[in-house]
Order: structure tokens, then sequence, then C-alpha cells
């Protein structure tokens, strides 16, 4: 990691997300973020560009800065970003709708358009208020969206006026969604309750499958506060939680979880695998800490793992079979969400900016 | 950024412009006044009704000073600054002089790098046509350029604690003229067309005055006469020009540069350069001869303009204490050969710097239009870097009450300030006990819109140990979620908020919600309420009656009998729920097979007895018969008369058919 030269960008907007753009072979120079919590929210193209001050005796100048390409203002807050194909971005807004968006690379300068919008997705029953949208999943063409209404929409990306199904999954504001796979996904409320959902099904003839989120105080609440799959094995499901904890449930077996580690000591904001390279997790946490976990190589690498079985369901032993390094410690404000892409991190947060790192592992 | 603009505004209400009507205000948190229109009301008025009452509108007015960070290029300052300043922190008192350096570097380059992105905001269509953001920018821009020069200057004299600051502040002048240097670079790259422009000597003779030696060697060399003696002496006397090196010995380098000034000197008075008399005239600059400089004078725009410039050529080696005494003489030639020139307040300022007037400097400096940014941050530096420490405690200064309460006042208004209270934050951390109570004041006012903030400012307090705004936020949002009639929602926040009455009130709204239409409601949530449950007896009661549910709904009966008896004899019945209990109670004592053994009956009895019918009672005493019926009933059994009689023969039916059984040897 000594290799991993960290840049700081500061662009003047608190950051919800932020995700690279979909490169097939190369790395990805491009990157969107929306923001929060500010008087207009955008959501932002940036493209990296060589630095024009980059003074003759180099040293610790930055190589490379981003440049705001286009943008899209939005009606509220951005709540989630996630690509639907290569050049398309779902955005979720806390207004309760759903955009999509049309990103058109270019050599001078790249465009992002809105091109469709969907309807009320989320409100809340009694005052008919618009409910903020907290998370999306994708899976195909599929985007399904979740919000503090505690129901979950499937839209297709063809037409996101029409919802294919809205499940009223939950009676508690959910705040993160995952596919498991095309028919099931995973909702999670507060009080960290993840509920299996059928795509397939109507509310009442949903499984009444739900996963209770271990709490260090039997008596307090730990709310679901990011969730994930590992890319190739998915039964296995990774939640982070408020008190900053990672629980791991192997979906084939639901009555216990399989790991639950100790991790941050606040809300794990994001988490989620490696695009390429599934031995490695990232997660970004509320107090400005983005860590790495890397499957221990020592233990016998890949071989071991076989027949779906992973390091990440070995319970207590996985503390020694996974190492963790901090990739940015010390910026003490909430790191809301990051990206990699082959050896570049990107994240962002309450901080107001964007650090990019480059020679990840 | 003059004293006299006092901001007005107008406040068009006519009540407030009535007979002897005027304009009374208020501060409210959050840094804005409230007006409305008042009248003076004595001991003697008398006590009526004005003339207006019920026709003019009372109006009252919110007014909030205007900031220049409403615009978004200047947040990053803002956010920026902030990191700096808790590095600053961090590094404490004790750290070395270099890292302070640094860091009075880094509050710098932020100004640099958002005035770069100033100047190019300012050039974009969309605010070159909005006359308004337009002024904005020109504002900002004249603000951030004075901050920045004003703590360069700063930097030089009291942060870097050089022993020479010619050198230093060469390099400052340089850097706040730059159209000489532009023009100047734009001619060394014509070279030797350059000699026929026509600012071709007066961009020389700017140079000089700035003390631009290497610039003025490398035009000079590129003039066509170049070749000429004259040229060449003039060549040979800057070159030659000694320059102080930190460890030099001084007194060597003294009479080396008296050397070289005398020598310049006989040059000049034996014609070397007649034969050229711009030539000349760069060159009596150099040897300080006082009648060019004052023509020098009368073309600067600022006072400081050419100081350092004209110390390079007479008192290279100015120490910082020396600096005083050059600086107002400078001033005084000054002022005497412009005596229209009134002194700008960023003039003023410049001279309290070298003048070593901090006091005055940083009352001034609070004068800035940047909400305090600039002052707060100098301050906290001085602070840290102990530099100044001896001037304050001269001057009875108590500077880490200064830098205490300058603090404090930044960090609560951005605390105020919409979306910038994730900074201010920071700032009112290092504010003690009365940082910590203005954080427990201002979190809970920050708007919630989402859970998601919420959940962040939770996050804020918990890590403050501020157990009463996470208390505080949690009821809010449960009583906003149940005015919405989301139960689960606002139960789940109430459990959070640890308030015992709000979650029993959520609780008992279920329950009676259950009694009085046979649904219980947030079924999903209570079924996985665990030991969250303990937050309420009222709630543990709820979560028990729906397991009971639970088991009834599926058929199993017999556990279901045993959690209904365990709940009957639980004393935490809520007596309006005594009759859903009882009536839930009916089928299990009269099925075929008894569910409840006579042993339970008679407790189920007992209970009845002991705890339903004083309560029964109570009821009559007070409302008199006829309302005990609307008071204690169940969808399923209206007058509680009749429930009581259902049950007790349902009882004894069971009783019998239990005994029986029990008694039966198979």
């Amino acid at each position: 990691m000594s290799s991993a030269v960290v840049s700081t960008h500061y662009i003047s907007e608190k950051v919800a997300r932020v995700r690279w753009l979909p490169e097939a072979l190369q790395q990805s120079e491009r990157f969107v973020t929306g923001s929060w919590d500010m008087d207009k929210n955008f959501v932002r193209l940036w493209k990296l560009q060589s630095n024009q001050h980059v003074s003759a005796t180099g040293g610790d100048d930055v190589e490379q800065i981003p440049r705001c390409m286009d943008k899209v203002a939005m009606e509220d807050d951005v709540t989630a970003v996630e690509f639907v194909d290569n050049n398309t971005l779902a955005v979720s807004c806390a207004d309760g709708h759903l955009s999509l968006m049309n990103v058109q690379r270019a050599v001078e300068e790249d465009q992002v358009q809105r091109v469709a919008r969907s309807g009320q997705l989320h409100c809340f029953q009694r005052s008919q208020e618009p409910a903020p949208c907290t998370d999306i999943a994708i899976y195909g063409t599929d985007i399904a969206t979740t919000g503090e209404d505690g129901c979950v929409n499937i839209v297709s990306a063809e037409n996101i006026r029409l919802v294919k199904r809205t499940i009223e999954a939950d009676s508690m504001a959910l705040f993160s969604l995952c596919y498991v796979s095309q028919q099931e996904l995973v909702a999670a409320n507060r009080m960290g309750v993840v509920r299996m959902l059928d795509a397939r099904l109507a509310t009442e003839a949903q499984p009444n499958i739900g996963l209770m989120l271990p709490c260090r105080d039997d008596k307090s609440s730990n709310f679901v506060s990011s969730i994930t799959t590992h890319p190739s094995q998915q039964h296995i499901l990774l939640c982070g939680s408020e008190e900053g904890t990672i629980t791991v449930w192997d979906l084939r077996n639901l009555e216990y979880p399989a790991s639950y580690i100790s991790a941050h000591d606040s809300p794990v904001n994001e988490i989620g695998f490696h695009r390429q390279d599934t031995t490695k997790l990232f997660t970004a946490s509320e107090t400005g800490e983005v860590w790495m976990w890397s499957e221990n190589r020592a233990y016998g690498g890949d071989a071991n793992w076989k027949d779906g079985n992973s390091p990440w369901l070995s319970g207590d032993r996985v503390r020694a079979l996974i190492n963790v390094e901090g990739v940015i410690t010390g910026t003490r404000k909430a790191m809301n969400s990051f990206d990699v892409h082959g050896s570049r991190l990107v994240c962002g947060g309450d901080t107001e900016a964007v650090y990019i790192v480059d020679n990840i592992a | 950024m003059s004293d006299s603009s006092v901001p007005v505004f107008e406040l068009g209400d006519p009540l407030s412009t009535l007979g002897t009507n005027t304009v009374t205000g208020v501060f409210v948190p959050g840094n804005k006044i409230a007006l409305s229109a008042y009248r003076h009301v004595k001991h003697n008025s008398r006590d009526e009704p004005t003339e207006t009452a019920g026709e003019a509108p009372v109006l009252i007015y919110m007014t909030q000073e205007t900031t220049l960070f409403d615009e978004p290029v200047l947040r990053s300052i803002l956010a920026e600054a902030n990191a700096t300043f808790v590095t600053l922190q961090q590094l404490g008192l004790e750290a070395s002089r270099a890292k302070y350096v640094n860091i009075s570097r880094a509050y710098r380059s932020i100004v640099r790098a958002s005035l770069e992105k100033l100047h190019l905001a300012k050039m974009s269509p969309e605010v070159q046509t909005d006359e308004k953001r337009l002024q904005r920018f020109t504002d900002a821009i004249i603000v951030f350029y004075a901050a920045e020069c004003l703590w360069h200057l700063f930097e030089i004299l009291y942060v870097q604690n050089n022993q020479m600051v010619v050198r230093q502040l060469l390099e400052w002048a340089r850097f706040h003229s730059p159209q000489t240097e532009d023009r100047a670079t734009d001619l060394v790259l014509m070279e030797e067309e350059a000699s026929e422009a026509d600012d071709y000597w007066s961009i020389l003779k700017s140079l000089i005055l700035l003390g631009q030696v290497d610039f003025v060697r490398a035009m000079l060399s590129q003039n066509r006469k170049a070749g000429q003696p004259a040229f060449r002496a003039a060549e040979l006397i800057l070159k030659s020009m000694p320059v102080y090196q930190e460890g030099y010995a001084l007194q060597k380098f003294n009479s080396q540069w008296e050397h070289w000034h005398v020598d310049t000197q006989r040059k000049i008075t034996a014609n070397v350069f007649a034969t050229e008399p711009e030539l000349e005239q760069l060159l009596k600059l150099v040897a300080g001869d006082n009648k060019e400089w004052d023509a020098g004078i009368m073309e600067s725009q600022d006072w400081y303009e050419y100081l350092p410039g004209y110390l390079l050529f007479t008192k290279p080696t100015c120490k910082p204490y020396e600096l005083r005494i050059a600086a107002s003489n400078w001033l005084n030639r000054w002022t005497l050969l412009r005596p229209d020139k009134q002194l700008t307040n960023m003039s003023r300022m410049v001279t309290q710097l070298m003048e070593h007037d901090i006091k005055l400097f940083i009352f001034e400096a609070q004068k800035l239009n940047d909400t305090h940014w600039f002052s707060t941050h100098l301050i906290d530096l001085i602070y840290h870097s102990g530099q100044l420490k001896s001037y304050f405690d001269q001057h009875n200064i108590d500077l880490p009450a200064l830098r205490h309460s300058m603090i404090y006042e930044y960090g609560s208004y951005l605390m105020g300030s919409h979306n910038l209270w994730q900074l201010g934050i920071d700032y009112l951390d290092c504010c003690k006990q009365e940082g910590k109570a203005t954080i427990e004041l201002l979190l809970p006012r920050i708007p919630i819109r989402s859970e998601r903030l919420a959940t962040k400012l939770i996050s804020l307090a918990r890590q403050r140990g501020l157990v009463s705004v996470e208390e505080e936020i949690c009821k809010v949002l449960a009583k906003r979620s149940y005015d919405n009639q989301r139960y689960s929602n606002a139960l789940e926040w109430a459990i959070r908020s640890k308030d015992v009455r709000l979650v029993t009130a959520i609780a008992d709204h279920i329950l009676k919600h259950c009694s009085e239409t046979g649904k219980l409601l947030c079924g999903d949530t209570l079924t996985y309420i665990g030991g969250r449950m303990f937050a309420s007896p009222r709630l543990v009661f709820l979560t028990k009656y729906h397991e009971f549910h639970q088991f009834y709904h599926n058929r199993d009966f017999l556990v279901a009998s045993e959690l209904l008896v365990n709940l009957l004899e639980s004393k935490i019945t809520p007596n309006y729920f005594w009759p859903s209990l009882i009536m839930d109670a009916l089928p299990l004592l009269e099925s075929r097979d008894p569910k409840i053994f006579a042993k339970e009956t008679i407790t189920i009895l007992h209970q009845i007895e002991t705890a339903l019918v004083p309560i029964i009672e109570q009821n009559k005493e007070k409302h008199g018969h006829d309302h005990t019926a609307a008071l204690l009933k169940d969808y399923r059994a209206e007058n509680i008369a009749d429930i009581m009689n259902f049950m007790r023969l349902a009882c004894a039916r069971n009783l019998a058919r239990a005994l029986i059984f029990e008694n039966t040897v198979k």
C-alpha cells in the first residue's frame, strides 16, 4: 500500500454517491458524483485531466485532476447512483423519484443528460408526501428502489415510468437494498432486519424470511447502513451496520450469521467488493475512513475456497484470513461513497471533496 | 472595504412609518434578526388598542446577513480551511516552526486556488450576464485577494521568523503586482525586437523599482546595443551586486556591498552611462538616487509597492525590527509626495503589519467582509505558533481568550447557517464546554429532511456524548412518524429515544387499535423487536401479546394458552385491554379438549377477581354504570358485564373439564 497515492480535490459539494463510468478494457477516467444537502443538488460528470500546474520539480504534485464536464440539476438530494449499462445511470432522489441519465463520452466535452424520470415511486400513505428514496439495486435491466415508506419498487430500465412490481416490504423505513439473484432481493430496515424478497411475488405472497442483525447491546437498535453480496458467490451477503460492524450471512443457512466482524466505530456508509478482483472488499465509514479488506493469500489461497466456501464465512477465523488496511484515514467527516475500478479508487463525502487513490493494491 | 459604507437596507413596512411608530429588532438564533413595527409604550400611556388594530397586519421580517459563501465556488475555501484548521489543532503548540509555516502556506494556497477558480467562474457566461452575481464575484475577489496579500506579509514577518526580510518582501511585492512581470516576460520572448517596444524602458524601470534584477539583466542583454560599453558596464554592476545569503558574515557582506555601492555611484558620476540617458536613470535607481525614487513613487499605486525594491538597493540587510522605521519613513515620503492619495484599508493594514501594530491589524482584519474567515484562522495560527506571545502579553491581550471567542463566533455562525453545520461543528469542538453547549443547542435545530440526515446527526451527537440531542432528534422523528400513521417507524424511533412514556403511548395506540378492530398493527416489527421491548412495560405486554397472536394464528394452542395465562397474571395488562384479553381467553377455555389446566384456570379466575373487578368497580364509581360499557370494551363484546358473565361461565366449564381430564387415570 505504500505506493498508493491519495489526491484530494475540493468540489464545493457534499458527495452522496460516486461511481466510475464502466470501461471494459481500460482504466476508467471518468466518474459521476451526486450531491446532497446543498441549495441545489447536481449529478456531475468528471473527467481526469492532466494537471496543467505541475511544477518543474515534480515532487508531491498531482498528475491528474478531475474537471467537471457536465451536470444535471436534481430536484432534491441525490441518494444513490448506479450504472445500468455502460452509458446509462440510474439516480435516485430524496423526492421519491428515479431518473435515468445518459452519458456521452467524447474527446473534448463529455455530456450527461437526463433521459427519463419515473413517477412518484415512494410516498407516505397517509399524507401522500413524497418519501425519500434511499437506495437502488440493479440486476440486468431491472432497477429496484427502496424508500423510507418501506416499499420496494421494481422498474425496467426500458421504461421507468411503468412500475413492474411494488412490494410493501416493511412497515419501517428501509435503508438499503441488494439483489441476490434475478428473483431475490434483500432489503434492510432501520431496526436491523434484513428481509428476503421475491421479485416475482406480490406483497401478500412474500416469504416471511427475515434476518436480525446482531447488536452489541440487545436493547438498542443497529440499522443496516449498507449491504452487498459477493460478486461471484452470491450466497454470501455482507451487511455493514450502524455500529460499524460487518455481519456476513451464508444465505444457504439462515439460522445464524456466518461471521461477525468489528470494523469501524461508526456507521459503515458503503460496503463493496472490487469490481474485478473479488478477493478485495472496501468499506467507507461515517468517521471518514476507507478500509481495504483483502484475503490473506498465505492461508492456502483460492484452492481452499472451492465448493462455495469463502474466508468471509469462516466465523471467528475471519480476522486471521483477511487483512485490513486503511486506504483513507483521518478525514473525520463522513465518507459517504466510494468506487473502485482497476487500480484506482475514488471516494467522497461530507468533506466536500473527492479523493482519488492511485495504485491501490 | 471602506469604513463609511454601513450596510443599509429598506423595510417597506407601512405600520412602522405610521405616526410615532418605529422598528424594533430581536436577535434570533442562527444569525438572524427579526424586525417588526414597534411603538414605545410608557407607564403613563393609555392602555387601549391602537388605531390600526385589526386593520394593518403586523408583519415580522427575518433578516440575515448575506455572505459571500452563498456562492458555491467559495464553499471550498470554508471546507478546505476547515481541514487545515483541524490539522493545526492536532499539531498543537509544540511543533517546529517549519510545520507552522507549512500550515500558513496551506491556508494561502487555499485562497490562491479559490481566487483562480473565482477568476475562471467570473468569466463564465452565466456569471457575466448576471449583474448581481458578477458584483458578488468582484467583491469576493477583492476580499480574498486582500486576505492572501496580508496573510503572505504576515507569514514573512511573523511566522517564518527570518533574520533578513528583503528577499521575502521582494517575492511578496512581485506576486502582488504581476502585470509588470507578465509584460516583461512578453518582452523577453520578443528578444531583440523588444528594444523597439514603446514601453521597453518604462517596464525596465518598473522592474528595477520592484527589485527584479534578474529580469532587468535578461532584458538588457537582449538589447540591440547590448555590446556597447555602457550596457556592458551596467551588466557588470548588476551582475556583481552582492546578494546576502543566510549564514554569511554580516560585516563582510556589508563592506562588500558598500564597496559595490560606492563603485556604482562613482561610475554614474563619471558619466559612463551619459550616452544612454534611460540606462543612466535605471542605474541611478540602483544606486538609490533619491530624486529618481521620488519619481518612482509618483507612479506607484500603493505606498508599499516599491518599498521592497528600495530596501534592496539601499538596505539589503534590513531586519524585521528595522523594517518598522524604514516603512514609516517610506510612508511619510509617499504621503508627502502624493498628498491627494487616500490610504485604502488594505494599505493601512499593510502599514500596521510592517509597523508591528498587530492589535490594530487584527481589529481591522475583522472588518473584512469574509464573515471572519481571515481573522479567525489567522488568530488561531498566531496562538499555535506562539511567535507573538510576548507582544500580546505586553499589550495586555489575552490571546487564548481572543482566539477562543473568535473561533466560537465563527463556529456558531457556520453551525447556524444552512448546510455548513458539518464544518462549524469542528470549530465548536475546540471551544470546550461553551462549544459543547452550543452544539447541544444548535444540532437539534438543523432541519431533518430525511432519515439519512437524522442518522448522521445522531452519529455526531453520539461521538460527542450528547445523549439529550440524540434523544431529542429521535423523539421528533417518532412524533412525526406517529402523525403520519407510520406506527412501526414511530415505535422504533421512540425506542431509540429511550423515552418510556413515548414508547408506552405508541404501544397503547397499537393495543387500543387492536381491541377496537381486532387487527394488530406493526406485526412485522414486533416479530423482531427482541430485547428492545424492555424500553417500556407496555411494549413488553404488546410484544408478548403479539407472540400470543402468532401462536394462536398458527394453531399452536397449548403454547398460546400458556402465554395468555402468563399475560393475565403478569400485572402489566393495561386496564383498557382486559376485555380483549378475556375475549381471547374464551375460545381457549371453551375448547372441548382442555387447553388450560385446572390450576391455571383458578389463577385466571383469581386474577379476574383481584385485578379486573376492582377496575370495573372504580370505573363505576367514577363514571356511573352507563359509561363502563364505553370504557371497557372489545370489538367482539360491547358490555363488560356480559364479558364477565361469559368469562366466569367459561372458567367454570373449563375447570370442570380440566379437573376430570387431569384426574382421569389412563
